[in-house]
């Protein structure tokens, strides 16, 4: 039964607005996989209203670190930035959080032997560093590419010792000066082998990816976002336009992870 | 003492009064895939049309306080799809399944109900609700649910190609919703629902543009509570066929106060993007009451009312 009630573990401030919460993940809910999501209940009153929608960032699965009873933890990096996440901002080790997930279609295992260059702007740093953890762990080399517009809005992440972090700043304060996208042009350029690209972050950016991999003839997975109602598939509000007769899939379901040339760019 | 929850439509009876309300909840697969859905009486799916439809341009939904503006756009597989992908995991499902149908204007509504009912031998669906809150295609795009004699040609049309129950589901965006009501009972529906969602519209400032791309939207949820119990007790007192009640139904004591208004059944619709297994529990706090008050079942509530 994917409803449970995590516990919240951890709630810290990883930058400027940015929180990563780490929560208990009872041991008979399926464990998620990088680029799914879940749906938290932020209130028990009509405003906000709405479940919202976090990628998840980071799982320990029960087997591998010490509880009584056991439990999994996972992890979520969101921005506060409106009421149900100034609600979330508040929450304190102890608090109850009411989860639905794990939730949809997550990003594809790369190739063997290829190099997956790992891109994330935004609330994108979550489902992505999973990404890079969870390939890093896999025995693949990733590199992962953080963008943010100055240094005290980019996240303080823990990534595993075999992800090569790479980081840029609008502003040139921390890191490369430019966007990750200059910055992942940059690094297709010197980065030799069979390059797969996977992307989470603003429409803008995962556009910008979607462009720099087909001019280098590079296959590439976004992790699109929409404002959701029920998370299934049972709703159609999560729409984005894709190249399909049917003209839209749901991110909830189909995604959020799509090839991007499936995506019918604006 | 023993509480009955079971409502009569149509010669027809549903065990349980509360159902989950249409395009809140698919076609089941959607949820059942996470959860049991029993203890929820009635699913109402999402609306079914001839063709089928794309949907509106994005974003389909926006919260608002208290509430959710909603353009979905009846996005939807059509009927043949409906009939070859949904229609065969409803006998599995542990509750009555009762087919929303939308059209274009009146004769499309019966055609689409004839239809389902020449695919459906083994009868998986329990009965159809008729959506009239859509625009009339052929009478230039005016609701034609705001229009009585289009509603009663409606149900009449509808009412001949089935003998399954027939519920018409009513728009509260009309000036005297009872007068609609009526007009549904005198085409021979079995039932009405209300309400469908309420006109709305929300604007970005800064974009200086409205929210969703379709400009209006249904506003439903906690925000129109008061719209669809108001409505509820109006249309029960001009009708004598049962009213179902819905709009902003968030809690058992939600559901009461359409019941003592006149209700004999309800849905609960956005209250499932909130808590997929609110309405069983809904169903238990309906119940509760009635122990509390010594009612042995749902017409014994109507008659409540101070
Ligand atoms: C698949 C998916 C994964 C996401 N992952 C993350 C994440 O890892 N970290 C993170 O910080 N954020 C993530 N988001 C965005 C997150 O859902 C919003 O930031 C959050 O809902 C904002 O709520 P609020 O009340 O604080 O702000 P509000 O002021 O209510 O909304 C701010 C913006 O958030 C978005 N939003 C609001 N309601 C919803 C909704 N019901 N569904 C989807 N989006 C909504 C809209 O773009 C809105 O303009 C994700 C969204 C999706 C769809
Ligand atoms: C996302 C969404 C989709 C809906 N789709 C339909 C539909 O296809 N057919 C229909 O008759 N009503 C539809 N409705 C209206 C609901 O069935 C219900 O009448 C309305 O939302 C009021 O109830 P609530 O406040 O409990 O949600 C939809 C509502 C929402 C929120
Ligand atoms: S959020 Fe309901 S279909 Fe995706």
């Amino acid at each position: 039964m994917p409803l449970f009630d995590g516990r919240v573990l951890a709630n810290t401030e990883i930058a400027s607005d940015y929180y990563q919460m780490d929560f208990s993940w009872p041991t008979d809910v399926r464990a998620p996989s990088p680029g799914q999501f879940l749906t938290v209940r932020v209130s028990r009153t009509a405003v906000p209203l709405l479940r919202r929608p976090f990628g998840i960032s980071g799982f320990i699965p029960a087997e591998s670190h010490p509880a009584d009873p056991p439990e999994a933890i996972a992890s979520m990096i969101y921005w506060r930035r409106g009421p149900a996440t100034a609600l979330l901002a508040g929450l304190e080790p102890g608090d109850t959080l009411g989860v639905m997930g794990p939730l949809g279609v997550g990003f594809p295992a790369p190739e063997p032997f290829s190099v997956p260059i790992l891109i994330a702007g935004g609330v994108g740093v979550g489902p992505i560093l999973f990404l890079a953890n969870t390939l890093a762990a896999a025995g693949y080399a990733p590199l992962l590419l953080l963008g943010a517009r100055t240094a005290s809005s980019m996240p303080r992440v823990n990534a595993h010792h075999h992800v090569q972090v790479r980081r840029s700043t609008d502003d040139g304060s921390l890191g490369f000066r430019g966007t990750a996208i200059d910055l992942l042009e940059q690094t297709i350029g010197v980065v030799s082998g069979r390059l797969e690209i996977f992307c989470c972050g603003p429409e803008a950016m995962l556009r910008a990816a979607h462009e720099c991999a087909v001019r280098h003839g590079l296959p590439a997975w976004v992790a699109m976002e929409q404002t959701m109602g029920c998370g299934v598939g049972a709703c159609m509000a999560c729409a984005v336009r894709v190249n399909r007769p049917e003209r839209y899939a749901r991110v909830c379901t189909e995604g959020p992870v799509f090839r991007s040339t499936e995506i019918a760019w604006e | 003492m023993g509480v009955d929850l079971s409502v009569a439509i149509g010669g027809r009876t549903l065990e349980n009064l509360v159902g989950v309300a249409s395009g809140t909840y698919g076609y089941g697969s959607e949820y059942e895939e996470h959860l049991d859905l029993t203890g929820i009486g009635a699913l109402y799916t999402k609306a079914v049309t001839m063709h089928p439809r794309p949907g509106n341009d994005v974003p389909r939904i926006v919260e608002t306080p208290a509430g959710l503006l909603n353009s979905i756009g009846l996005a939807n597989v059509g009927r043949e799809r409906f009939v070859e992908e949904k229609l065969p995991g409803f006998a599995a499902l542990p509750c009555a399944v009762i087919a929303n149908v939308a059209a274009d204007f009146p004769e499309e509504y019966a055609e689409v109900t004839a239809y389902l009912e020449a695919h459906d031998p083994n009868g998986a669906l329990w009965g159809y609700e008729i959506n009239v809150s859509c625009p009339n295609v052929k009478a230039g795009g005016v609701a034609l649910g705001a229009v009585p004699r289009q509603v009663e040609l409606t149900a009449r049309l509808v009412r001949e190609a089935t003998d399954r129950p027939i519920i018409v589901k009513l728009t509260p965006n009309v000036t005297d919703i009872a007068e609609i009501g009526r007009a549904a009972e005198a085409g021979g529906a079995d039932a009405v629902s209300c309400i469908n969602t309420v006109v709305g519209m929300i604007i970005d400032v800064e974009a200086r543009r409205p929210v969703l791309p379709a400009g209006t939207g249904g506003l439903s949820g906690p925000a129109i509570l008061p719209i669809g119990v108001a409505a509820t007790y109006r249309v029960s007192r001009a009708v004598s066929i049962p009213v179902i009640g819905m709009g902003g139904i968030m809690s058992a004591q939600d559901a009461i106060q359409y019941l003592l208004a006149g209700a004999s059944a309800v849905q609960v619709g956005t209250a499932n993007f909130v808590d997929p297994r609110i309405a069983p529990g809904i169903r238990d706090g309906i119940v509760a009451y009635a122990q509390r008050h010594n009612l042995a079942s749902v017409s014994d509530f109507h008659s409540l009312l101070g």
